[in-house]
């Protein structure tokens, strides 16, 4: 069976749960079978819009994500309208992955929906394509989820395979069909090119994948920073990123360090230094959108000493003036006054912006008060067009900026090892 | 100084005034239990100079002879050798004697400590109080009233003054108020005085505390005296003195609602429980966070997810909801400590708003309330 795996390269699968929402409401409620079902916002109310349907309502009536409820019923008077029980998709989606972590331990959920499997070493199981549909048939009999999979020598080609023939879909890509499949296609079908990056891909006149990759590696470098760079290798059909089963919890924490120019003794240096640090943490968190509780300093002294100082806040923070307040508070704690050659801010435990939460203050819940009326009507925005649709300007803002602040402050995992170990 | 004494009542004494001694502190001689014999009986003091409590032991009470002061004198014994040696000491009587430089001889039975004692003159003296204003609560109630705030001071020292409990005195009626911020307290009581006089102070948690250790359950008369930086507490035989916080205290009289959007009222004991079960699985850290949703019918829903452990969700019956529907999200700590302070079997939710404080107070008593500020989730 090893003959059918690659002698020096990578089997990764990308498994993509088909019309999920859906599919699960048809799996708990097997009477939805073969009848148009669509999840929306609230079906209750008027205004609502679809959220995810289902492939008969899909294909035999015309109805897509986003269309509005009224519509939808228009073309299906008979449609099924459910409204969306998140925590049911959160189950299954457990379900799914524990299912899919029986193959391979190698597992890395990219999302509530799919995730990437690295079988390179499975040839015992059978063939990729046994493997595969081992897992589809598997999926489909005992949790009732169909599934698309994609095969390929790695994670983007994956990816985009598993997208190519849906529901049910089984696709190999390999990196040899890279040019007669992909490249006719415009950027803004690859993984990884948002309407932003097109737009500016479109300003040096590159409009399809296969523009893309031909692009000088320079050029993109300079229009899209090292991010171009990766969509080059990508357009390629390289990607040379580990299917990482820890990348769920990686983000758990957030820090930005720096080794200064000189040992530092003064304190108003070491302050403006933090400055920085919580400006780009900062960002960072806003653009992954996490908040955390935890805040962590490091201090390497000249003689490389490191300690490390962390205090847990009640409520969670994401802002710049919070993150810098704390993070001199704790310098001013835990400093002993000897020369400094490196300092970090780290946040611990981030979480999701949406799993958090702040107990309000009786001297300034007015602040937040204030956000009711605006609130309800996000929260009816979302119900009409779907999560994601509305986000804070700040937020947006941030993503700009957070790219140049990246390639400024060194973020470097392996120093933030040594450090918490000498603690 | 030579006195026979009572153990049982030396060991009362003992750990009532160990209550404000501290092994930290600045002023070593306040590691120190002051003991001063006089014909009238033994007066034992502690103190850590924010609190200092004296207690007095009678020469005779009730015709009973508690002490024989042989040679009346004082002296200073380290706290905590003399209060771990008088409750071992073997036999019901006990005899102090103290010699030339402060050697202190402790005896009972065939027991003999000596103790390096100290000189009492070096102790610091007590705030002299002038008692003209002083107004009286029953022990019980003074306890119950520190019982049902106590627990809402903050903990952390951001806002130093939220770290007391703020009693004011005014209209012959006392109403003490404590918050940490996000929960607050308030219970007031009619008092007894003769004076008009009206106060404002703030009384450091920690003293409230320490004074509901050593108070007995009885209804006799505490008296209190207020001055500018010093509250006293007086009982028959107890003198109980704490610092006063500096500082104003915020006015939160203003922070409580005075109308309300939904009105719940439900069975304390059965609203905790469920309370109580909900947060079982709230996470630790994350505030602990339960979410009550109105359904129709009078049902009450109490829900709580942990993404990584589980869920729950449990429905009670009020007694009645009116109003708008709600949806809010509070701590389970908050809730339960609020529904424990408050007396009746039946309370009333007063709700404004998912983002506003709502209000607990018994259903037939404004004498005490309790305020929570919701948790806010995204």
């Amino acid at each position: 069976m090893k003959s059918m795996y690659p002698k020096n390269g990578r089997v990764i699968f990308h498994v993509d749960c088909n019309a999920f929402y859906c599919s699960c409401e048809i799996a708990r409620d097997p009477s939805l079978e073969g009848k148009a079902v669509v999840v929306a916002g609230d079906p209750k109310e008027r205004r609502g819009i679809v959220l995810a349907a289902n492939y008969i309502a899909k294909n035999d009536f015309g109805i897509y994500t986003t269309m509005p409820l009224w519509e939808a019923k228009k073309k299906c008077p008979h449609l099924v309208i459910l409204k969306p029980d998140f925590d049911l998709y959160r189950e299954m989606s457990t379900k799914v992955f524990n299912f899919l972590a029986t193959f391979s331990p190698i597992l890395e959920p990219a999302s509530i929906d799919e995730g990437y499997l690295d079988i390179t070493d499975c040839y015992s199981l059978g063939s990729p394509l046994e493997i595969a549909h081992q897992i589809q048939k598997g999926l489909l009999e005992t949790l009732k989820i169909p599934v698309s999979i994609g095969i390929a020598p790695n994670k983007f080609l994956a990816k985009m395979a598993s997208d190519m023939k849906k529901p049910l879909g089984i696709t190999v890509l390999r990196k040899r069909d890279v040019p007669k499949v992909l490249w006719q296609l415009p950027v803004q079908s690859m993984h990884g090119i948002g309407e932003k990056t097109a737009e500016k891909l479109k300003g040096i006149g590159v409009f399809t994948i296969g523009e893309l990759a031909k692009t000088e590696k320079g050029v993109l470098k300079d229009l899209l920073g090292i991010k171009g760079v990766y969509l080059q290798e990508r357009a390629n059909g390289i990607d040379h990123r580990p299917v990482d089963p820890e990348a769920v919890l990686k983000w758990k924490t957030i820090g930005n360090s720096t080794t200064l120019s000189h040992n530092v003794t003064e304190e108003h240096t070491l302050i403006e230094v933090l400055r920085r640090l919580s400006d780009s943490v900062s960002s960072r968190m806003k653009r992954k959108r996490v908040v955390s509780s935890t805040l962590q300093i490091t201090i390497r002294y000249a003689n490389f000493q490191t300690v490390t100082r962390s205090k847990t806040w009640l409520n969670p923070f994401q802002e710049q003036e919070e993150i810098f307040r704390y993070a001199v508070q704790l310098l001013k704690q835990h400093w002993n006054g000897d020369p400094v050659r490196l300092l970090g801010i780290t946040a611990l435990d981030v979480l999701d912006k949406k799993e958090s939460t702040k107990q309000l203050d009786l001297f300034s819940f007015e602040e937040d008060a204030k956000d009711e009326p605006l609130l309800n009507a996000i929260e009816q925005l979302k119900r009409k067009f779907g999560e994601g649709i509305i986000q804070p300007v700040s937020e947006l803002l941030h993503k700009e900026k957070s790219l140049k602040e990246k390639i400024r402050l060194r973020y470097d995992t392996k120093q933030k090892k040594k450090d918490g170990e000498s603690m | 100084m030579k006195i026979v004494i009572e153990r049982d009542a030396l060991v009362q004494s003992v750990q009532d005034v160990m209550k404000a001694v501290s092994s930290r502190t600045t002023i070593p001689i306040l590691t120190g239990i002051k003991i001063v014999a006089t014909q009238q009986g033994v007066t034992l003091t502690g103190s850590d100079s924010d609190i200092s409590i004296e207690s007095f032991i009678p020469a005779e009470e009730e015709e009973k002879i508690i002490v024989d002061v042989v040679q009346p004198g004082s002296v200073v014994l380290q706290a905590r050798f003399f209060s771990e040696i008088v409750k071992k000491l073997p036999q019901p009587t006990v005899e102090i004697e103290v010699q030339s430089q402060f050697l202190t001889f402790i005896r009972s039975g065939k027991a003999e400590f000596s103790l390096n004692g100290l000189d009492p003159e070096e102790y610091p003296r007590l705030p002299q109080i002038e008692e003209e204003n002083v107004f009286k609560l029953p022990t019980d109630l003074l306890k119950n009233m520190i019982r049902q705030t106590v627990f809402a001071v903050s903990t952390s020292e951001t806002r130093p003054i939220l770290t007391g409990v703020n009693w004011r005195v005014e209209n012959g009626e006392l109403i003490c108020t404590a918050t940490d911020s996000h929960r607050l307290a308030l219970r007031k009581a009619k008092i007894e005085t003769e004076s008009e006089q009206s106060y404002n102070v703030v009384i450091p948690g920690k003293s409230l505390n320490e004074l509901s250790k050593i108070l007995d359950d009885s209804n006799e008369l505490v008296d209190i005296v207020i001055t500018a930086n010093q509250v006293l507490f007086k009982t028959k035989h107890l003198l109980f003195f704490s610092r006063l916080l500096d500082g104003n205290y915020p006015d939160t009289s203003r922070l409580i609602p005075t109308d309300s959007k939904t009105d719940v009222v439900v069975n304390t004991k059965e609203f905790l429980q469920v309370i109580d079960r909900a947060s079982l699985l709230a996470r630790e850290g994350r505030n602990n966070v339960v979410k009550l949703t109105t359904l129709q019918d009078g049902m009450i829903e109490i829900s709580s997810i942990s993404p990584e452990i589980g869920k729950v969700t449990e429905e009670i019956q009020s007694e009645s909801i009116e109003g708008e529907e709600l949806k809010i999200s509070f701590s389970a700590k908050y809730m339960i400590d609020a529904l424990k302070a408050l007396d009746g079997t039946e309370i009333k939710i007063s709700f404004t708003g998912a983002m506003r404080p709502f209000l607990l107070r018994p259903l037939h008593d404004d004498s005490m309330l309790q305020l929570i500020l919701p948790v806010r989730t995204y």
